[in-house]
């Protein structure tokens, strides 16, 4: 047993908070995902309906975005590789049901997630990157 | 520490193999069996419907949505029969209208998802060695909504009077509609949809705060992974579908023109409302299916899942990815093409999450012992349908091609294998593959091969020609076509199997119900599972778990041979009922730590009134008998509230239970502990997405129309719309005062400020109200928007004021107290979220004209 004991109160509440923490944070790249679709449909569709003239300024916007959520992305997969910890470990699977396996666990999970979230922000900038008209 | 002070466990944690392995006396066994037994028997003969077991209501729900698809597919048949042959005269246009229809709205509505939550609701708690659901009432209630609106929008078939619009009711064909067919739709449905979403609330609660000590989430079934994914795909999908209902039903109803593009609305706003709901919806409903595969394919391996990780990556990613899909329904409608790509691409992302699982199953086969089963080859038929399915949707995501094939019949071909090989076929190996743990019996290994290859070969000699059918241009939902178009024989070959289909499901069918009086009964475990559900009781006891087990892996029942027979004795937690009462061990959300004996409810009549009278307020308003409506729905809120008064969150008799193995657990929790705070927190969730596609439509308005606001247009009276902000806004304020008052036992200010906080509300309610009273809404869709928004925080204000004199009552009757005060906590959050809806909407309301 690793450092399996009785908890105490504080102990118990930095416990929670750290947990919990974890559990949304596999979510934030997917979130970063949802965040640079939503600008980048939201930003498109009103340059096209209000002011088609500006579209070469919105496309470079939503490049610049793109690279602020790849960034993100990266910084989120980052600190999730370390929390896996696979090099030390070694450990694929995690599929023990100690404290240490969840926290690697949620940390493989986030790596996983950041990578197809940077796919879906490289796939969704492509249209930006490849059509120049509103038509 | 006394007895009620005490708010969290006390005594070891985790057990050890010592406590573990100290037998249980045989006498101590038999008088716990014996408490367990009687809590949780199920009412026998005419009281039979109360029950609220979730192997009960789980079983009625999936029977019920089976009963739907079948009624679904002879729809089809009758459909297969009119397009035998060219210019058939068989059924006329209108009735084919109403087929394909309820067909559509049925096999999704009434079947998919109902049957997500039944299979759920049936075998979710057994996954987690649990007792039952977390609130096994909402369940019964659920599905009680499910039935009456089922067999309202089912029942219109007899009187010729269902919607013909198709299952999507665009308008303006659908608004338009004479007769009560797009009403019954819309409130019907809505009606289900918020059954849907009380399923949602009650499936994440048990997945995240239900699990036996020690699962933790990295061990935790992927039945439950995929739950927790989907369960919070509803609570983002069905609410833009409920707002879309709530303007459709406001135009059909009362003429303000949301979809009427002659008084500045505009249809479009209906199909991005749709299908905002209506893509993530054909996730929600393939999720779960490929989840039983997550659970067969181990047992038929006979080794662990191969990449668990990638398996939760695959179904958060895919719960995320679908969400960016709704418009490659929409391709044809005009967007700028720079919009279409967004969509395209994230249609072609969304494979990639969507194929990891399927490759991770296909190596946890290769590196496994397979022992192919009848279960398996379901599983196996459905991944080859799937797949070609997925390969049209590849293509179909490419905008061009889509534009080619739009309404053909290779749309229909591709989503019937999609949602055949993504939905049907897993959940029918499920059906064979549960069995013997829901009826304790087999079912036909002879009859299940008949069955597979009967709907297999039919299924492809349906569909399979579609494509072609498509390609050379038969527009979907004709309910004919001339002989010169030469498409007959491909109709023919298409009609031919869907009675393939028919006669495999008839043997399914009879296999299911067919009596097994003689057979003898199963063995626990018969297909060498590892997951806790295989732990089950044969013959069959009412408790879920004899005790709840603590789990250290992913398959206990491989990894530890003693964990049944310690579940047996009652060696585990909760492993009696001192008191009477049903209970379930409610432990934290990542690690499973123990943390309450949850008592949850018992068989009553109540959900059964709260659900009819629930039905009445939405069948009502189909024949516009808005009187009636609303004394049915006052009588549904009186319902509700003596339900809940009478058997939630009550003072316990006893502040701490002894749960076993040396631990002690309160028994009573406010705030985030409690199961109640988290439902509540969910709901409210879903409650805010539904706003906010209100508000979206106000601001897709103004992308989409040049004339909104119109020139010269009157706005809302600034001031009392600024009156109404500030009462809300100081009513939130004392509601969350009375809830720190009353913790710090201050019961006097408590009660005051819970006087003044409705009062308030009201006042605001008033002035709110007021704003608008100048402004015509049936004269252009801006007036009409800003009314829908004033109607929707009044309703939820109207809401927020019952719970704050609900609680009020229960300070002064004693039912909430300093120390026991869930339902404050609970109000509280709810306000919390209807203080954030009036700011929006009084921004929007009031702020937004002078912005754009």
């Amino acid at each position: 047993m690793t450092g399996e004991h009785q908890p105490r109160a504080d102990e118990e509440r930095r416990e929670f908070r750290e947990e919990a923490e974890s559990l949304w944070r596999i979510t934030l790249a997917p979130v970063t995902w949802v965040a640079h679709f939503v600008a980048s449909y939201g930003v498109a569709a009103v340059t096209c309906a209000k002011a088609p003239g500006l579209l070469g300024a919105a496309r470079i916007g939503l490049m610049l975005a793109t690279l602020l959520a790849l960034a993100v992305i990266a910084w989120l997969g980052w600190r999730a590789w370390r929390q896996w910890d696979y090099r030390n470990t070694g450990d694929y699977t995690n599929a023990l049901g100690q404290a240490e396996d969840r926290h690697q666990f949620l940390g493989h999970a986030a790596v996983l997630l950041a990578l197809i979230s940077a796919i879906g922000v490289v796939y969704g900038t492509l249209p930006v990157l490849l059509l120049d008209t509103c038509r | 520490m006394n007895d009620t002070e005490q708010t969290g466990p006390s005594g070891p944690y985790p057990p050890t193999e010592a406590m573990l392995a100290k037998p249980v006396p045989q006498d101590e066994q038999d008088r716990t069996a014996a408490e367990l037994r009687a809590a949780w028997e199920p009412p026998k003969g005419w009281r039979y419907p109360t029950a609220v077991n979730n192997s009960e209501v789980g079983l009625w729900y999936a029977l019920t949505a089976f009963g739907f698809m079948l009624l679904a597919g002879v729809l089809a048949l009758v459909m297969r029969l009119q397009l035998m042959v060219p210019d058939n005269d068989l059924i006329s246009a209108d009735r084919f209208n109403q087929f394909f229809t309820m067909h559509g709205s049925a096999m999704m509505f009434l079947f998919a998802v109902p049957m997500f939550e039944a299979i759920a609701i049936l075998i979710l708690p057994a996954f987690l060695g649990g007792r039952d659901m977390p609130f096994p009432r909402l369940s019964a209630f659920g599905f009680w909504c499910f039935v009456i609106g089922g067999v309202f929008v089912m029942g219109s078939l007899l009187f010729d009077a269902a919607p013909t619009a198709g299952w999507f009711m665009y308008p303006p064909l659908a608004t338009q509609d004479e007769g009560p067919g797009s009403d019954i739709w819309l409130l019907g449905l809505s009606f289900i949809e918020i059954a849907s979403i009380a399923a949602a609330v009650e499936l994440i609660v048990g997945a995240l705060k239900c699990r036996p000590p020690g699962m933790r989430v990295n061990i935790m079934p992927l039945y439950a992974w995929y739950v927790l994914v989907v369960g919070g795909m509803i609570l983002f999908a069905f609410p833009p579908l409920i707002a879309g209902d709530f303007l459709f039903e406001l135009e059909r109803s009362f003429d303000w023109p949301f979809f009427d593009p002659t008084r500045g609305g505009d249809p479009m706003l209906w199909q991005h409302l749709f299908w905002i709901f209506g893509h993530p919806e054909v996730y929600i409903v393939f999720l779960p299916s490929i989840a039983i595969a997550a659970m067969v394919i181990p047992t038929v391996a006979r080794r662990p899942i191969v990449g668990y990780s990638w398996i939760v990556l695959s179904a958060v990613g895919t719960g995320f990815l679908s969400f960016g899909l709704w418009v490659h329904h929409m391709f044809t409608t005009g967007f700028p093409n720079i919009s279409l790509g967004f969509f395209s691409a994230a249609s072609e992302a969304v494979v990639i999450p969507t194929g990891i699982q399927l490759f991770a199953f296909a190596a946890t086969l290769i590196a496994g012992r397979v022992k192919m089963s009848l279960p398996m080859l379901w599983i196996a038929g459905a991944l080859a349908i799937f797949t070609a399915g997925g390969l049209t949707g590849v293509m179909l995501a490419i905008a061009p091609f889509n534009w080619q094939v739009h309404d053909t019949y290779f749309i229909v071909a591709h989503l019937h294998y999609t949602l055949f090989g993504g939905m049907v076929f897993p959940v029918i190996a499920g059906v064979y593959y549960f069995y013997p743990f829901i009826r304790k019996k087999m079912l036909s290994e002879r009859l299940g091969r008949w069955a597979f290859w009967l709907i297999f070969t039919g299924f492809n000699v349906t569909f399979l020609p579609m494509h072609l059918t498509g390609l050379l241009g038969m527009p979907r939902r004709v309910f004919t076509y001339p002989e010169a178009a030469g498409w007959g024989w491909l109709n023919m070959i298409s009609t031919l199997g869907a009675f393939v289909i028919a006669a495999g499901f008839a043997v399914f069918v009879w296999d299911l119900l067919r009596p097994k009086g003689d057979q003898k009964e199963v063995p626990r475990n018969p297909w060498d599972a590892g997951t806790l559900e295989w732990s089950h009781d044969v013959p069959a006891e009412y408790w879920g778990a004899r005790s709840i087990p603590h789990v250290t892996s992913r398959y206990p029942l491989w990894d530890d041979p003693k964990l049944v027979e310690r579940m047996d004795a009652g060696r585990y937690y909760l492993p009696g009922s001192p008191h009477g009462h049903r209970e379930t061990l409610v432990t934290s959300v990542i690690d499973a730590s123990p943390e309450l004996a949850q008592r949850v409810t018992g068989p009553t009549w109540i959900t059964l009134w709260a659900a009819g009278f629930t039905g009445g307020a939405f069948i009502f308003p189909t024949f516009h008998m808005y009187p009636s409506a609303i004394v049915s729905g006052a009588f549904a809120v009186v319902c509700i509230l003596y339900w809940l008064w009478t058997s939630t969150a009550r003072p316990p008799e006893h502040g701490m239970r002894d749960a076993g193995l040396g631990l002690s657990l309160p028994t009573y929790a406010s705030g985030p502990k409690a199961v109640g705070w988290w439902a509540v927190w969910i709901t409210m969730l879903g409650d805010a997405t539904a706003f906010a596609s209100v508000v979206f439509g106000f601001f897709f308005y103004w992308t989409a129309k040049p004339d909104f606001p119109p020139e010269g247009a009157m706005h809302a009276a600034p001031a009392p719309v600024g009156l109404a902000v500030l009462a809300l806004a100081l009513s939130w304020a004392l509601t969350l005062g009375a809830r720190h008052w009353n913790r710090a036992g201050r019961v006097g200010a408590a009660r005051a400020a819970l006087i003044a906080a409705p009062l308030l509300a009201a006042g605001g309610v008033a002035a709110l109200i007021r704003s608008v009273q100048h402004l015509e809404p049936t004269a252009h869709v801006y007036p009409a928007i800003i009314w829908a928004l004033m109607v929707w925080v009044v309703a939820h204000a109207a809401v927020g004021i019952i719970m704050q004199l609900y609680c009020l009552a229960g300070s002064l009757t004693g039912k909430l107290t300093p120390r026991f005060d869930a339902d404050l906590w609970n109000i509280t959050l709810v306000w919390h979220f209807l203080c954030l809806t009036v700011l929006v909407a009084c921004a929007v309301i009031g702020l937004a004209p002078e912005v754009l």
